[in-house]
């Protein structure tokens, strides 16, 4: 119950976010949906006792990967669908603890949560990276050597 | 002779709008290539960067080769437009628009409005943020505070940006006095839980569009302006926290 709850509201702050990001209206719903899902993920994760940044980064590929998938089918850039995706990742309330902590002088705690931070936003970023490297092969750009030539 | 320039004039002001309401830079470096090479050109090339575009391409064999550049100031967020400019540029690909169409086209995107309402964007702003406060552990109480407070910050977000034109600053006052609201409202005994709040009335300024705009062009190679999106992103929350914690050090 507390979850469907929580996934109806991560639906209507993940449209709204796609009216903040002005996202075409074809594609906000979707946006939302992605975002829905991407909540769910990543609570399922915590409940079956995953580390919240391996969660993170699950979820975020998930995003990613169907944000990828639906933006080639309605044919709209992929940003526009996994800008939304992903926001309900963004770790705003570490963040905000870490300044908070800051601010109060407590820095050992601040770095405690500062590393959290950092640590999903990198999930999030490695998340977005390997979508790409499975929607990109063939293209992209080559690395060290050249074997083909 | 004229074909050329008018095909570089429709390259450049695609790419200008596209940089310009945040797409990415590969984006906006294939989709300039494309264009050219489907009006024929031979040898084009194309550099983008955050803050500019250098395009170049031969306009008869082995002479008289063309080159500009146009300079962006301006980084908004419109998706909507990328889009749309996305869209005219696959058109013209496929050989659906003339030269002039295209240009017609989007010289209507780059002066449309924007898609939702000022009042639209503050509302959604406002539901976001109480959404998010609910999220991070806020109660039912503490939405409406969260919305109230969310939409001063955007209010505040989008009017200094009008008048000041300061980049950073505006975020900065932004997230002062969303979470100078907060903190109000729950003074006077709206809302339980104060950092919740805070929380929600601070998402609608997340710096979303460059974030993910970073990590993409880091990985295309787009190393340059990977970076520099980077850098704005990391000011921008840098802006948002240092004037929340101002706020927080004077009034809690």
């Amino acid at each position: 119950m507390q979850l469907t709850i929580e996934l109806i509201i991560t639906f209507i702050a993940t449209v709204a976010f796609g009216i903040i990001f002005s996202v075409p209206k074809r594609a906000l719903l979707i946006g939302g949906a992605i975002g829905m899902v991407t909540w769910g993920i990543l609570q399922g994760g915590l409940h079956f006792e995953v580390s919240p940044v391996v969660s993170t980064a699950i979820a975020s590929l998930s995003a990613a990967t169907t944000s990828h998938f639906l933006a080639k089918r309605i044919r709209i850039p992929v940003t526009a669908l996994a800008i939304p995706g992903i926001l309900p990742l963004v770790p705003g309330s570490r963040a905000y603890f870490t300044m908070l902590s800051f601010v109060e002088g407590d820095y050992l705690t601040g770095l405690e949560f500062g590393v959290q931070t950092m640590l999903q936003a990198g999930a999030i970023a490695s998340g977005l990276v390997f979508a790409l490297a499975i929607f990109s092969f063939g293209k992209g750009i080559g690395h060290r050597y050249e074997p083909n030539r | 002779m004229g074909k050329a320039d008018d095909v570089m004039d429709i390259c450049l002001l695609a790419g200008e709008i596209m940089l310009k309401y945040g797409a990415e830079t590969y984006r906006v470096e294939e989709t300039l290539e494309r264009i050219a090479k489907a009006a024929t050109f031979k040898n084009v090339h194309c550099f983008a960067t955050t803050t500019g575009i250098f395009l170049s391409f031969e306009e008869t064999k082995e002479k008289e080769d063309l080159m500009q550049m146009v300079r962006i100031d301006d980084r908004m967020q419109d998706l909507n437009k990328v889009t749309e400019v996305n869209q005219v540029s696959r058109e013209f690909v496929a050989g659906e628009l003339t030269v002039k169409e295209a240009h017609e086209k989007l010289t209507a995107i780059s002066q449309a409005p924007m898609q939702f309402p000022l009042w639209v964007i503050h509302l959604a702003a406002g539901f976001a943020g109480s959404g998010f406060s609910y999220l991070f552990g806020g109660s039912w109480f503490d939405l409406l505070p969260a919305f109230l407070a969310a939409i001063v910050s955007s209010l505040v977000l989008v009017e200094l940006e009008r008048h000041l034109k300061v980049r950073f600053a505006a975020e900065f006052a932004a997230a002062f006095c969303g979470g100078t609201t907060a903190i109000g409202l729950v003074y006077f005994g709206l809302g339980a839980n104060l950092d919740q709040i805070i929380i929600g009335s601070l998402m609608p300024l997340v710096p979303g569009v460059p974030l993910t705009n970073a990590v993409r062009d880091l990985m295309s190679g787009d190393l340059l302006a990977g970076v520099t999106r980077g850098a704005e992103a990391l000011l921008t929350s840098l802006a948002i926290a240092s004037g929340i914690a101002l706020t927080i050090s004077i009034f809690l």
